[in-house]
């Protein structure tokens, strides 16, 4: 528990442009010892800052990929009957069928809590379970512990780890979950930020065409109707295909002429609807 | 420490518990904050757990450290009137300086903020001038002036901060779009759709689900225990009615119909038609409203499962709603009332609603929402609304 955290000071990752804001509230969240929840549409670096928290600091990342039909005990710990069944029918294993123990396998909250040293952990896309997951978190990250009712025993954490969980912000989390998090939001980067992202990304990236793909990219975004707009994943993509173009010109964009437009509008309604816009309007 | 700022959060409307507070005081002993900007950052991550109250948040923080004004109920809508002003300003500058009775040349010397100013200042007085009257702008709708191009919807998202002042930042309201409880937006289709996404029908649980009983039987150890499913019932089919005549519908209107189209491979059909204040003896499927009318009696003919869902602000001059011969369009002259319209709709479809972009807050002041609301359930058009409206549409009687 006596970690010091003055020094454990977070401040960014190799692939991963922090912004001062956010490199505060982790900070904050890492010394207070409280869960950072982090909501925002999709592409704007919640699951990266996770990882670029476990890379700079460094520490193992554990990531908990949270399914709609999961349960969380899936999560701590699972018993494994199946295989204590066949060990007790042939008993050619080594483990001892009589120690219930031998069959526990822990899941990755169950990992992050028993690990040897102080990890990261990744709860992602928590919205995606249903609400009964959440209420059954609750106590597991206020307590920082929970029982392994089979064998009555009780995982403690040896170094709380550092929670981080995101939200597509589908469902409205409960307020007692809210009361136990940080929370931020991330907003979608200005197109100013965007493009020093994508210098990190590819640093040998011409300024001009750099401008030119991010403009252009933000213009997309605009259309009106679209449900799935492009974010910053798509246009890494994006800009990746076109650079392996040697027909590409940066300057024929905004001329009503988008190549590889199915890279960044992935729903065939959005795809027509962006391709009817890009002619008409010669974006 | 900062008691006082606590309070002032709980008295705007931010959900602030005192554990949080709490929180707060700790990080505040960790020696974590040494700068108006940590604090901003922190004392929001800490207290604040929901983006819609980050701008309450901001214009809170403005005030308490920086004594900027908080809102009064006005503020807001003269912004928004000051802006359509300006847009007006941009595309006929002298009828608009005609209208204000100054000197076109005299704003030309003005720079946009003292422009954007001077028009805030001369809408104070129209509104205080006389409240509530048909002014020549409108703050309460009722303008003839049009509102060239002006679109609410969708969302701008402020820039991030990047060593700017915390109170700049703050006072720079960048999740101005977040906060809104009012109607819906473009921005808020996804919860939306949410919302939506519960139209299914249930029926009723009649259907033996052999692998889950012989799962729970063999729990059982052999006792019998036999679990039904629902059974599946065919998807529903979905007449949408919009109202998009007249300008205060012109945001919704969009909004609607998008929400509507992504939700629509979960209904077995969905017909969208239009119509301008109120119904008369059509309905049209094209949104200009002339080429392909529909007889509103030959709705008698669908199945009477069909949802009926109408969207409009249900705000007209009562005689609209009550005279024989209300219509506005000459060729509808059945002599029917549009009263009679909406009572024949509402007796031939079992479950219909009516979505009001108004808020609640004003349906009582107006005299046709108060009568359509005794024929059709009215909700209004926000996430909260929607969800009421769905809740009611899959009831079952």
């Amino acid at each position: 528990m006596e970690v010091k955290y003055g020094e454990m000071r977070f401040s960014g990752g190799s692939k991963y442009l922090l912004d001062p804001e956010l490199a505060r509230i982790v900070n904050i969240s890492m010394a207070l010892e409280l869960p950072l929840l982090l909501k925002g549409e999709p592409g704007t670096g919640k699951t990266m800052l996770a990882h670029a928290i476990a890379e700079s600091l460094p520490m193992p990342l554990i990531v908990l990929n949270v399914k709609s039909s999961m349960k969380l005990v899936d999560a701590l710990y699972q018993y494994d009957t199946l295989t204590r069944l066949n060990d007790s029918r042939f008993g050619d294993s080594k483990r001892d069928v009589s120690n219930i123990e031998e069959y526990i396998k822990m899941g990755k909250i169950g990992q992050a809590f028993s690990s040897e040293r102080k990890v990261v952990l990744l709860i992602d896309e928590i919205d995606k379970a249903d609400t009964d997951f959440q209420d059954d978190m609750l106590d597991v990250l206020d307590q920082m512990s929970f029982d392994i009712i089979e064998i009555d025993k009780t995982v403690r954490t040896k170094h709380r780890p550092v929670v981080v969980i995101t939200s597509n912000a589908k469902k409205d989390l409960s307020d007692p979950f809210l009361g136990r998090c940080n929370f931020h939001h991330i907003a979608f980067p200005t197109p100013d930020f965007m493009r020093e992202i994508i210098q990190v990304h590819f640093p040998q990236l011409e300024k001009d065409l750099s401008r030119a793909c991010v403009e252009t990219f933000y213009r997309l975004r605009e259309i009106p109707g679209i449900e799935k707009k492009p974010a910053t994943r798509e246009l890494i993509n994006w800009i990746r295909a076109v650079r392996c173009d040697p027909d590409f010109r940066a300057a024929r964009l905004g001329k009503g002429e988008v190549p590889y437009l199915g890279v960044l509008f992935k729903k065939s309604n959005d795809y027509v609807v962006a391709g009817q816009h890009i002619a008409r309007l010669r974006i | 420490m900062f008691v006082s700022f606590f309070y002032k959060l709980k008295d705007a409307g931010v959900p602030v518990s005192p554990t949080s507070f709490l929180r707060l005081q700790k990080a505040l002993g960790l020696g974590l904050i040494g700068s108006l900007e940590d604090f901003y950052t922190a004392a929001r991550t800490v207290l604040v757990k929901s983006e819609r109250y980050f701008d309450l948040y901001d214009q809170v923080f403005a005030h308490y450290f920086k004594g900027a004004e908080l809102p009064e109920g006005e503020g807001v809508e003269l912004d928004e009137a000051a802006k359509l002003l300006l847009e007006e300003w941009l595309r006929d500058p002298e009828g608009v300086a005609r209208a204000l009775g100054a000197e076109v040349e005299d704003l030309l010397r003005l720079t946009p903020q003292q422009l954007i100013a001077y028009f805030l200042e001369r809408l104070k007085e129209q509104t205080e001038a006389h409240h509530g009257g048909s002014k020549w702008i409108g703050t309460k709708g009722t303008s003839p002036v049009g509102h060239s191009g002006y679109h609410p919807g969708g969302m701008r998202v402020g820039g991030r901060s990047q060593g700017q002042s915390a109170v700049k930042v703050a006072m720079d309201r960048r999740y101005r779009d977040y906060s809104q409880d009012g109607p819906l937006t473009m921005g808020q289709i996804g919860e939306a759709l949410k919302r939506l996404r519960h139209m299914v029908p249930a029926g009723p649980k009649d259907q033996v689900n052999v692998e889950k009983t012989v799962y729970e039987t063999l729990r059982n150890a052999g006792e019998i225990e036999i679990i039904f499913d629902r059974s599946l019932k065919d998807r529903l089919k979905v007449v949408l009615l919009i109202d998009n005549g007249g300008w205060s519908m012109d945001p919704y209107v969009e909004v609607v119909q998008v929400l509507f189209n992504y939700a629509r491979a979960q209904f077995k059909d969905l017909k969208t038609y239009f119509f301008h204040n109120t119904i008369y003896d059509y309905v049209w499927a094209d949104p200009p409203r002339r080429r392909k009318p529909q007889k509103v009696e030959e709705f008698s003919r669908l199945d009477p499962e069909t949802r009926l869902v109408i969207v409009g602000d249900a705000s007209m001059a009562p005689y609209e709603l009550m005279a024989a011969d209300g219509s506005i369009h000459i060729e509808e002259r059945a002599m029917k009332p549009s009263i009679d319209r909406l009572q024949f709709l509402a007796a031939s479809f079992r479950h219909t609603v009516w979505l009001n972009p108004r808020s609640q807050m004003e349906w009582s002041y107006v005299r046709t929402i108060q009568t359509i609301r005794m024929i059709f359930p009215m909700f209004e058009l926000s996430l909260d609304g929607l969800e009421k409206a769905v809740r009611h549409l899959i009831r079952k009687n």
